[in-house]
């Protein structure tokens, strides 16, 4: 490989790095505060309270 | 029935795909580009490759767990650099699968340990380190000097290198056996070729005190005495370019 | 064990224990000049053992079909005691290699026993053994519990706990007698490294068949920090590990990388070692059984969404951070610096996600010690993270790189929040899952609790003492502008916190050994109160006055 090779893959890590970075925050902060997921976290966080039964049929 | 099933399923591997994609981007990014970094770090023409003696020793280095307390790796800082010499530098270790940069300096670092003290004291040193550090807190190895260093499959240590990379000949890889032997051995006939392979500057001694036998002191021994001195570049940079 | 199994699962059992034991004598018979041979043979003992174990129990009568209406809850005692069993062991070792350091001839007559074969053992033993099984048992519950689905199979789970142990023996047997790659933390050789990507495809495997079959539409956050856990150290234990082994019959092999891309290579997988086996993992630990032990939904469900994503996402960079001020290019400390400091949110989010849960319980956590375990446990996640991210920060790192600073912090981690989330989590799980009503002995958790702590604070103040004052001695200049100590004199004055460091370390094997005492013991003493909820043929027996009194 030649000299430039090495500058462009930082540059590239540098670049879209940061990019991937904020697309993800934001990706993950709609899923997050979605509302329609509201229901499915609140059911989540209170079912296992009361696993122990055993497997559902 | 089915067709939830599989729905869910793909729920699963949904996350995991998700987790592999979050967690992969970040080792790319920082390591990929540095398989190209040779463009960029100083070069070491003169630098060689370890022995078969030398590599063997740092194989008992492996083996014995000595980078569990000894760092190989100086840092740009004023004090290690007075302390323990040039800062190392990424040439260095090129050849050194794996690297042994450590973590920990229980001990001092032994970068550039090479020769600092005698053969004599290393031996001395390693077969009871409290023999001439009174207060060192190093195990001691005195079966190093009982035991026979296994040379017969030196070929095959130096011809896998060989296909990782580190620029063994054929000719260095054929003759690893008599190499390791004649290093440790400098009246025997086979010394010459050494030399003839891997340089005049090549340390060929009895390591331990005993030319009859080759021994895994003697390999460990070649190996410290060798640390920092397979080139010069370290010591040219500090003359042109200073400390970062 | 085995009666817990199918005929079909019994043979194919069979089959990968005689497998097994072939791979072992191929071993044995191509490194029979080699210390290769040695774990040949022992490969063979294991297939054997696992064949005798099979057959002599190959003949009992099949489980019956109702063991489907339960949970598979088996492996996942056994997994307890194993891990019980690995935590005992290599705190031992621990504790003795310690002494070492303040004694250093305090060793038998022998290669084996010095510190530096001594100490991946250790280390191996604590993360991979006494952890590893932890996780895999915890997970194996967690994963049915949340799923409320049985696992799908009765082999994979034996598979996955026995396979993984015999890669930990075989990485520790190895060390003993000189067998190691030399890369912290994946010190096992090529063999067992990839008999480890087998075990660990199955675990996988497996855990996606459980969720598959899982009755809530939602996967429960717990299993998400596990699956994290079991990807991703898949994937940096097969790249760190690339290695060509210099014939198929000798134990040792040569790294793919070299120099740079090496210490990189290695420390990407060193800190993520810690990121997904030490904390992940653990993460999916605390966020199952502090809120069933507290009797408490988790704070927020979101913060443990936000949590997940930052934690899995930012850890990855952070690796560079072993390496400031070294020969690796600027740029890629300056990265693993950045990452180092946005770390500490997710990490937080966590802790405090924690302990909010417990807010208006204190009560509970005052009371109870397995929820104390898990309490404390948060904190010094909340500590050790903290202290990671200031660590990172290069003039810091400046001073404690390459110093016992670094062994406190690891110590915070690994005494303060891996094994106190453990021992809640066993101390919960042990009475649900023999059917016991309580702990054998409630006073000995106490005991085990308070030793625990005492044995921490005093390890992690010793070395952060011990840390400081290297780091600074071997920077200290004197008038004339020279290095006012030589390396020796820095020696010298770490020796009173190497004692203060072993006793540290005993006073928490002593805690261990305690709970390993309390755990045999409930397991072992059958209830002889009558008419507690482990008795269950009597449940039936208070409705009848009822009834009666109806008539």
């Amino acid at each position: 490989m030649t000299g430039p090779a090495h500058e462009t893959l930082v540059a590239i890590a540098k670049s879209w790095g940061l990019f991937y970075l904020i697309a993800l925050s934001i990706g993950v902060l709609a899923y997050t505060f979605w509302p329609g997921n509201r229901k499915r976290f609140n059911r989540a966080k209170n079912s296992i309270m009361n696993d122990e039964s055993g497997p559902w049929e | 029935m089915f067709k939830t099933h599989y729905k869910l399923e793909r729920y699963s591997i949904g996350l995991a795909i998700g987790i592999i994609a979050v967690a992969s981007i970040g080792g790319i990014v920082e390591i990929a580009p540095l398989f190209t970094i040779h463009q960029t770090v100083e070069k070491a023409p003169d630098m060689r490759v370890y022995t078969p003696l030398e590599l063997a020793g740092r194989n008992i280095y492996i083996r014995e767990g000595c980078y569990a307390c000894h760092s190989q790796m100086i840092r740009t800082l004023r004090d290690e650099v007075e302390r323990y010499g040039p800062y190392s530098l990424a040439a260095e270790s090129q050849y050194d699968h794996p690297m042994l940069w450590g973590s920990k300096r229980t001990g001092p670092d032994l970068a550039r340990v090479g020769g600092k003290y005698s053969d004599q004291w290393q031996t001395e040193h390693l077969n009871n380190p409290r023999d001439v550090v009174p207060e060192s807190i190093m195990p001691a190895y005195p079966f190093l000097t009982r035991t026979e260093l296994r040379i017969d499959d030196l070929p095959k240590h130096l011809a896998t290198q060989k296909e990782l990379g580190v620029p063994y000949t054929d000719e260095m890889v054929a003759n690893a056996v008599g190499d390791a032997y004649g290093q440790a051995a400098p009246d025997s006939p086979q010394a010459e070729g050494v030399k003839a392979r891997y340089g005049d500057a090549t340390d060929i001694r009895a390591f331990d005190g005993n030319a009859a036998t080759v021994t895994e002191m003697d390999a460990l021994v070649a190996y410290l005495q060798i640390l920092g001195r397979l080139t010069d570049a370290a010591h040219k940079q500090e003359v042109t370019g200073g400390i970062k | 064990m085995i009666s817990t199994m199918t005929i079909t699962e019994r043979q194919i059992a069979l089959l990968i224990s005689v497998l097994v034991a072939l791979c072992g004598i191929v071993l044995a018979a191509a490194g029979r000049h080699d210390p290769i041979g040695t774990h040949g043979l022992l490969i063979l003992l294991a297939g054997l053992a696992g064949t005798f174990f099979i057959l002599r129990g190959y003949y009992d009568p099949e489980p019956a079909p109702e063991r489907l209406t339960s949970y598979f809850d088996d492996p996942i005692k056994v997994g307890i005691v194993i891990s019980m069993i690995w935590a005992l062991v290599a705190m031992s070792v621990g504790d003795w290699v310690a002494w070492q350091l303040a004694y250093p001839d305090l060793r038998f007559d022998g290669a084996w026993s010095s510190f530096g074969r001594l100490r991946p053992i250790h280390t191996t033993g604590i993360i991979f053994g006494f952890g590893g099984n932890a996780l895999i048992a915890t997970s194996f519950h967690i994963m049915q519990r949340t799923s409320r689905a049985r696992m799908p199979d009765q082999l994979s789970p034996w598979f996955v706990l026995a396979g993984y142990n015999l890669f930990c023996v075989l990485a520790v047997t190895g060390y003993l007698i000189g067998i190691t790659q030399s890369k912290e933390y994946a010190e096992p050789e090529w063999y067992a490294d990839i008999w480890l990507v087998i075990v660990w495809v199955t675990y996988f495997v497996l855990y996606l068949r459980t969720l598959a079959r899982r009755k809530e539409p939602h996967i429960y956050v717990s299993n998400w920090y596990f699956l994290a856990f079991i990807l991703v150290v898949a994937m940096l234990h097969i790249v760190n590990n690339l290695a060509l082994p210099i014939s198929l019959g000798s134990s040792k092999s040569y790294s793919l990388f070299s120099g740079v891309q090496d210490a990189m290579v290695q420390w990407w997988y060193g800190h993520n070692a810690v990121a997904f086996f030490l904390t992940a993992g653990f993460l999916g630990m605390l966020y199952y059984y502090l809120p069933k032990r507290a009797a408490r939904p988790i704070y927020s469900y979101r913060m443990s969404i936000i949590g997940f994503w930052g934690i899995t996402f930012f850890y990855i960079w952070v690796g560079s951070h072993h390496l400031h001020y070294t020969a690796l290019p600027q740029w890629v400390q300056t990265l693993g610096v950045t990452f180092s400091m946005m770390l500490l949110i997710p990490s937080w989010i966590a802790a405090a996600n924690a302990l909010l849960t417990l807010n208006g319980a204190w009560h509970k956590v005052r009371d109870d010690a397995t929820l104390r375990f898990m309490t404390v446990a948060a904190v010094f996640y909340g500590l050790a993270t903290f202290e990671g991210s200031f660590l990172a920060i290069r003039p810091v790192n400046s001073l404690s790189h390459y110093t016992d600073w670094t062994v406190a912090h690891v110590h915070a981690g690994t005494l303060g929040w891996n094994s106190m989330i453990v021992f809640g989590a066993f101390y919960y799980l042990v009475p649900q899952l023999w059917k016991r009503p309580r702990m054998y002995s409630p006073a000995l958790v106490e005991v085990h609790f308070w030793l625990a702590i005492a044995g921490t604070f005093v390890y992690v103040f010793a070395m952060w003492n011990s840390g400081i004052t290297q780091g600074l001695m071997w920077r200290t200049y004197n008038d004339s502008g020279t290095l006012a100590y030589s390396f020796v004199d820095s020696l010298i004055a770490m020796h009173p916190y190497y004692i203060a460091r072993a006793f540290g370390g005993l006073l928490f094997l002593i805690g261990t050994a305690v709970g390993a005492y309390n755990i045999w013991m409930t397991m072992r003493t059958v209830p002889t109160v009558i008419g507690t909820q482990a008795d269950r043929p009597v449940m039936p027996e208070p409705s009848r006055p009822i009834l009666q009194a109806g008539e």
